[in-house]
């Protein structure tokens, strides 16, 4: 039993330190084009990536999670649907987009990974595409997380209807209000040009 | 002077402030008049910061629905009620921009009420609830920021508890242990954790609304019993009512600040206006991401404390609070114009230092 044990162990070893780093040129690139702090939380499952002993780091996988992962990053051609535990929904819609070996190739020119990109693609539904999330630094998960003037005015033609009704309403209560005050204002005129009487 | 005298002086003061006698419908609803001048568009701030701690106080509760005050919890509850809870995210954010709609309003309605010499007397309690309603607003913000526990929350507010400590160096003698003590009270362990998000929750849920009632009471009766001051030199000629016009239209200003509000909670994100790391859960272990703030409401402190001496910024403090309180009587014989002048000062140093902050900073250390 522990002479298969010792090579598995060894193989684990050797996987943990090939390939398990993560692409930092990537998250540099969001953070310098965009000027919001970026960490790996973009695409890892740890905001401080894959390496370490934490939940959603390598040194915390489970002997099934690891074979999970290894399945993962043997996804080199695009199209294959991949799970891996160190990265979360967007990095892993990257690898299933690109296929590792076309991410291991943009290593050097980052920001072509923005153009390689589905423009489509937008995981959290908020209206702005993963990439653009990319080139702006924003989070691709999170619905909260986007350029502020784009987010207003995709959420306003989205929520047209429910602007449209609570514009009427408002309207229709400031009209009673303002009707209202210059009945106020006609009956106390009256009764002041009747005590001047 | 005899303790008989002393006694008469204090009930006489007292019942100049607060003439309970005039508490009576017909003075309230019939002579209760305002003002009509240039400057009475600032006489609808009051009520303008009124009504966001209405809207405070009623999508805070909706909240408490759903928040789980404890360091395992809090962060995934408030994501749980942003993203799965039909209109979560809109009551969140309501909660979040009324909370800065009511603090600039506070802010503005202080601002004003000083430019226009509004602590004259009788008006002193009117004057001095309202600097200690800042104070709890101020309290509010701080409290409540640390309550969703995430990086920003919990970083900011260990650097806001150590600068309470700090200032235990620049006090005297006996005195100068006092604020590791209250800060060891409001942290309640050794460093933010559980116990400080207890104590923060109680604080902003349950002490400071009391307060809040009790001392914003106080004000509201002190304010119908004395009346609007007359806030300009010259003798107005108009007046208004304030039963039923003025009221109106402070109705109508709530229903344009309510509609407004709606629409930015609705499709503005509060936290699309900063780094997306700084929203992700506390991690202790973890590292720090980068571009922890207080709230902008607090950057008038923040960036002066990254920039001078910490000695310097809190006797500025010190001397600006303390100000605040004595105004009354150190501007017992000031002008309006005078006033003015400082009121517009104070605001111009608001403003560049919340909307200019970051950028001066930057200049000065020469960082990115």
């Amino acid at each position: 039993m522990h002479t298969i044990r010792i090579p598995l162990t060894l193989a684990a070893f050797a996987l943990l330190h090939v390939g398990a780093t993560a692409h930092p040129e990537f998250q540099a690139w969001s953070q310098t084009n965009s000027g919001r702090f970026v960490n790996c939380a973009m695409c890892h499952a740890h905001p401080d990536g894959p390496e370490g002993v934490k939940a959603g780091q390598i040194g915390s996988l489970t002997p099934a999670e690891m074979l999970v992962l290894n399945e993962a990053r043997a996804a080199f051609e695009p199209g294959k649907k991949i799970e891996s535990p160190i990265l979360n929904k967007f990095g892993n819609s990257i690898v299933e987009q690109l296929g590792r070996r076309e991410v291991i190739a943009l290593r050097p020119t980052p920001g072509a990974l923005a153009t390689k990109l589905d423009p489509a693609h937008d995981i959290d539904g908020d209206g702005l595409g993963d990439e653009r999330e990319y080139r702006e630094g924003t989070d691709p998960l999170d619905a909260q997380s986007g350029n502020p003037a784009a987010l207003f005015r995709i959420n306003f033609a989205r929520q047209r209807f429910h602007i449209l009704m609570i514009v009427l309403a408002t309207a229709c209560a400031l009209y009673g209000l303002n009707h209202l005050l210059r009945g106020l204002h006609r009956v106390a005129s009256r009764a002041q040009k009747s005590q001047a009487r | 002077m005899n303790i008989s005298e002393k006694i008469h002086d204090a009930v006489s003061f007292a019942t100049e402030r607060i003439p309970l006698h005039k508490f009576d419908f017909y003075s309230v609803v019939h002579k209760k008049e305002v003002p009509v001048h240039k400057l009475s568009w600032a006489y609808y701030t009051g009520g303008l910061a009124l009504f966001f701690f209405m809207i405070q106080l009623t999508t805070g509760l909706m909240l408490l629905f759903y928040y789980q005050p404890t360091v395992s919890d809090a962060h995934a509850s408030v994501e749980y009620l942003t993203r799965h809870v039909p209109m979560g995210a809109l009551i969140r954010n309501m909660h979040t921009w009324g909370s800065s709609g009511m603090i600039a309003c506070v802010m503005v309605h202080m601002l004003m009420a000083f430019a226009m010499k509004a602590f004259e007397r009788p008006r002193e309690i009117t004057w001095v609830t309202g600097v200690l309603l800042l104070l709890i607003t101020f309290g509010f913000g701080f409290t409540g920021y640390l309550l969703p526990w995430h990086q920003i929350a919990v970083n900011a507010t260990k650097v806001g508890l150590q600068s309470i400590e700090e200032a235990g160096r620049y006090m005297p003698g006996g005195l100068a242990d006092l604020p590791r003590q209250f800060r060891e009270i409001i942290q309640g362990e050794p460093s933010v954790g559980q116990a400080t998000l207890s104590r923060f929750y109680v604080l902003h849920v349950i002490l400071l609304p009391l307060s809040i009632f009790g001392v914003l009471g106080l004000h509201l009766l002190s304010v119908q019993l004395h009346g609007m001051s007359k806030g300009v030199d010259q003798p107005t000629k108009k007046t208004e009512r304030f039963f039923p016009f003025f009221i109106l239209k402070d109705f109508s200003l709530w229903g344009g600040a309510f509609l407004i509000l709606f629409i930015v909670a609705l499709c503005l994100p509060f936290e699309s206006f900063f780094s997306f790391p700084l929203f992700q859960p506390y991690d202790a272990l973890g590292s720090t991401p980068d571009g922890i703030k207080p709230e902008w409401y607090f950057y008038f402190v923040y960036y002066p404390l990254e920039l001078l001496p910490f000695w310097l910024v809190m006797l500025g403090q010190t001397v600006a609070v303390g100000g605040l309180f004595a105004a009354p009587w150190i501007f017992k014989n000031t002008s309006r114009r005078s006033l003015s002048i400082i009121a517009g000062a104070a605001a111009a140093y608001l403003v560049i230092s919340t909307i200019f902050g970051q950028a001066i900073y930057e200049m000065i250390k020469g960082v990115h």
